[in-house]
C-alpha cells in the first residue's frame, strides 16, 4: 500500500517537532527515516501509525484520506523500540493477541489461530519458544516476536520505531540483514526509524534524512551518501573533514593550497569544503600547489582500514584520513612525519548554504 | 530443594553483609512479632485442648468469626474495586484538586480509629445525614453488620490505592499502544493487557486491606452496636473476656484468629509466588 504524506505539521507546546513534511512512499518499499535524536522521525512514524495526530496536513493510504482514521482501523503493524510485549502472556498468546481481539464475526477459528501463529513463529525462526514468557527471551528474540505479533494481523504497512536500538552491535547487524531478507520475502510496505546511518544505508530502499523537523534529503542510499544535498546530510552520513576557503576560477583555495574543482563550480568569496577521510591522499613528495602540508599526529589501525590523524601546518585544525591497510603498510608512514595532503574529491557549500541549515 | 542452607548463603554471598542483616532481621522479628505472639500461645495453654476447643467454638464466638471475616472480606473486595478506580483516576487524569484528593486517601491511616468510628456512626445512624436518607428506603447501616462493613471499608481504602498507584504510574503506555495497533478496543486493552499487569498489586492491596480489617477494633465498636450473635466482632469478644479477667479464654480466641489470618495471608502470598514463578 502506498502512503502519501502532505504538509504534515506537529508541535509539542512551543517545540516544533515537524514542519511541512512531504513524503511519498510507494507500495512494497522499505524506507528509512534517518536523523539525530529530536529530529522528528519518531513523531512522523507515530503520525503515520495514528498514535499521534498532526496539527495540520494529510496522510493518504492508497490515495484515501486516513488522517482521522483510528489506529485500530489503519491496518498498520507497529514495532516498538522496547518491544512492548505483553509479559503476562506466552510468546504464543502475544502473537495470537491481534487475532483474538477481533470481533466475533471476523475472528478466525482456534485451529486457524494455532496454525497462523506457528507459521509466524517459523517465519521468525523461533517456533521452539512458543510457550515461554517474554522475560525469558533475549533482546533479539523479543524483537523478532514483536515483529511476528505485528505481522499476525496482516498489516498493509509495517512501521518500526528504532527496532534494533536496544540491541548490542552484533545482534543488531544480524537482525537488520534478516529484516531485509524478510522484507524481500513479504513485500509489505515498511517504514523504519533509525539514528544509525549505517543501518539506514544497509537496509533501506530509500532513505529520508530529517533534521529539526524538516526533510533534508530523500534518495537511494547511494544518492544520499554520494550526493548529499546539504551540509547536514554530508556530516550526518559519516565522518567528514571540513576546510574553510574561497572558490576562485574553478579552484578551491584553502590556505596556500589550490585544488581544482569540477567544471562549472560557482565562485564564492567564502566557502566550506567537505572531504571524507577516505577521499584524501597522503603523499611524501610535494605534488605542487594542490596539496596542504601537515604532520602525522596519531596512527590507529581499525581492522581493515587505518585511521591517521594529522595536524595542518597552517594551524587550521586537525584532519582525519582513512586508508586501506595494504596501502598503509606499503608506504609505511610514521608518527611525527611531515607529509602532503591531497583531496581527491571536495564538496563545496557556499557560506550562505551553511547558514540555512 | 537440593541446596543446603550453607550453599544458599554462599550463593547469595555476592552482596556483603548477608549474615549480619539476616541475623538482625530475625532478631527484630523475634522481639517485635514472634515473642509476643508465642506468649499468646503460652497463655492459652492452661486451657488444654478440649477447653481451648470449647472456648473457640461457642455459638457466640462462631457468629463473631463469621462477622469479622465475612465483613473483612466484603470490605476488602469493595476496596479492591473502588481503590483501583481511585488509583486509576489519580494516575491517569489531571484535574483541579488532584493533590488534595491524593492526600485525602491517606486520611484513614492517620485518623484515630475511634474518631472514624464515631464520625461514621453519627453519619449513618437513622438520624444522621446519610442514615436518614437511607432510612426512607428501610436500609439501616449503623448498629448492624452493614455498619461493620462500612467501617472496615473506610480503614482499608489506602492499602489498595497505595499498592496499585506505583504500578500504574510505571505502566508503559507503549503496551496500550501496541494493543490498540493490533486492533484491541479500550475494554479489551484494559481487561487483557492492563488488568493482568495490575493483578498482583491488586491482590497485595486486597490482602493488606483484609488483614487490617480483621484486626480492626476501634472504629467498628462505635458503629456496630455490638449485639451478641448479630453485630459483635471477635476482637470485641476478646476485650470482653479480658474485662472479665478470663485471660486464657481471651488468648484462646486470639490464637484462633491468628491461625486463620496467618493461613489466609500465607495462601495469598503463595498464590502470588506461583503467578510470579510461572513467568520467570
Amino acid at each position: 500500500m502506498s502512503i502519501s504524506i502532505h504538509n504534515i505539521q506537529k508541535s509539542f507546546g512551543s517545540f516544533r517537532a515537524l514542519s511541512n513534511v512531504n513524503l511519498q512512499i510507494e507500495g512494497g518499499e522499505l524506507v528509512a527515516l534517518l536523523g539525530p535524536s529530536g529530529c522528528g522521525k519518531t513523531t512522523l512514524l507515530r503520525i503515520i501509525a495514528g498514535l499521534e495526530t498532526p496539527d495540520a496536513g494529510q496522510i493518504l493510504f492508497e490515495g484515501e484520506d486516513a488522517t482521522e482514521r483510528d489506529v485500530r482501523d489503519r491496518g498498520v503493524g507497529f514495532v516498538f523500540q522496547h518491544y512492548a510485549l505483553f509479559r503476562h502472556m506466552t510468546v504464543f498468546e502475544n502473537i495470537a493477541f491481534g487475532l483474538r481481539v477481533r470481533p466475533k464475526s471476523l475472528r478466525p477459528k482456534e485451529a486457524e489461530i494455532q496454525q497462523r501463529v506457528h507459521q509466524l513463529l517459523e517465519l521468525v525462526q523461533l517456533d521452539f519458544l512458543a510457550n515461554r514468557y517474554p522475560p525469558q527471551l533475549s533482546g533479539g528474540q523479543r524483537q523478532r516476536i514483536a515483529l511476528a505479533r505485528a505481522l499476525a494481523v496482516e498489516p498493509k504497512v509495517l512501521l518500526l520505531d528504532e527496532p534494533f536500538g536496544a540491541l548490542d552491535a552484533k545482534v543488531r547487524k544480524e537482525l537488520r540483514r534478516w529484516l531485509r531478507r524478510l522484507h524481500d520475502e513479504l513485500h509489505v510496505t515498511s517504514v523504519f526509524v533509525t539514528h544509525d546511518q549505517e543501518e539506514a544505508l544497509e537496509v533501506a530502499d530509500r532513505v529520508v534524512v530529517l533534521n529539526h523537523g524538516k526533510v533534508e534529503q530523500i534518495g537511494s542510499p547511494e544518492d544520499v551518501y554520494d550526493h548529499p544535498a546539504t551540509p547536514f546530510v554530508y556530516q550526518f552520513l559519516g565522518d567528514v573533514n571540513l576546510f574553510h576557503g574561497r572558490v576562485q576560477e574553478g579552484h578551491a583555495r584553502i590556505g596556500e593550497a589550490e585544488v581544482a574543482l569540477p567544471l562549472g563550480t560557482q565562485s564564492h568569496e567564502s566557502a566550506i569544503f567537505f572531504a571524507r577521510p577516505h577521499e584524501i591522499d597522503i603523499l611524501r613528495e610535494s605534488p605542487g600547489a594542490s596539496a596542504l602540508s601537515a604532520t602525522i599526529l596519531d596512527i590507529r589501525p581499525l581492522g581493515a582500514t587505518v585511521r591517521i590523524e594529522l595536524d595542518r601546518e597552517d594551524g587550521q585544525g586537525l584532519i582525519e584520513v582513512e586508508m586501506v591497510r595494504d596501502h598503509y603498510q606499503r608506504i609505511a608512514l610514521k608518527e611525527g612525519e611531515a607529509v602532503y595532503l591531497q583531496p581527491k574529491r571536495l564538496r563545496v557549500f557556499g557560506e550562505h548554504e551553511l547558514q540555512e541549515s | 530443594m537440593a541446596y543446603s542452607f550453607s550453599t544458599l548463603i554462599q550463593k547469595r554471598g555476592v552482596l556483603p553483609g548477608f549474615s549480619l542483616t539476616l541475623g538482625f532481621s530475625v532478631l527484630y522479628l523475634c522481639l517485635i512479632v514472634l515473642i509476643p505472639l508465642s506468649a499468646t500461645f503460652l497463655k492459652a495453654a492452661p486451657l488444654g485442648f478440649q477447653g481451648f476447643w470449647d472456648v473457640i467454638t461457642q455459638p457466640r464466638v462462631l457468629a463473631s468469626y463469621r462477622l469479622t471475616f465475612g465483613a473483612s472480606l466484603a470490605a476488602a473486595t469493595i476496596n479492591a474495586f473502588f481503590g483501583l478506580l481511585v488509583a486509576w483516576v489519580l494516575v491517569r487524569y489531571d484535574f483541579f484538586g488532584k493533590k488534595l484528593i491524593d492526600a485525602l486517601v491517606d486520611l484513614p491511616f492517620a485518623l484515630p480509629t475511634a474518631v472514624a468510628g464515631i464520625a461514621l456512626a453519627t453519619l449513618y445512624s437513622s438520624k444522621g445525614w446519610v442514615g436518614h436518607l437511607l432510612a426512607h428506603y428501610g436500609i439501616k447501616i449503623a448498629y448492624t453488620p452493614l455498619g461493620v462493613v462500612v467501617a472496615l471499608t473506610f480503614i482499608g481504602l489506602p492499602f489498595v490505592v497505595r499498592t496499585i498507584q506505583p504500578i500504574l504510574e510505571d505502566f508503559e503506555t507503549e503496551l496500550e499502544e501496541a494493543a490498540a495497533s493490533l486492533g484491541a478496543n479500550r475494554w479489551q486493552t484494559f481487561s487483557r493487557v492492563i488488568f493482568p499487569a495490575l493483578a498482583p498489586a491488586l491482590l497485595t492491596g486486597f490482602a493488606l486491606a483484609f488483614a487490617r480489617a480483621v484486626g480492626e477494633y476501634g472504629s467498628v465498636i462505635f458503629i456496630a452496636g455490638n449485639i451478641p450473635m448479630v453485630s459483635e466482632i471477635t476482637p470485641l469478644l476478646i476485650i470482653t473476656k479480658l474485662e472479665q479477667y478470663d485471660y486464657a479464654g481471651a488468648t484462646a480466641l486470639a490464637v484462633s484468629m491468628l491461625v486463620v489470618s496467618f493461613t489466609l495471608l500465607l495462601t495469598i502470598n503463595a498464590l502470588q509466588r506461583w503467578a510470579h514463578l510461572r513467568k520467570f
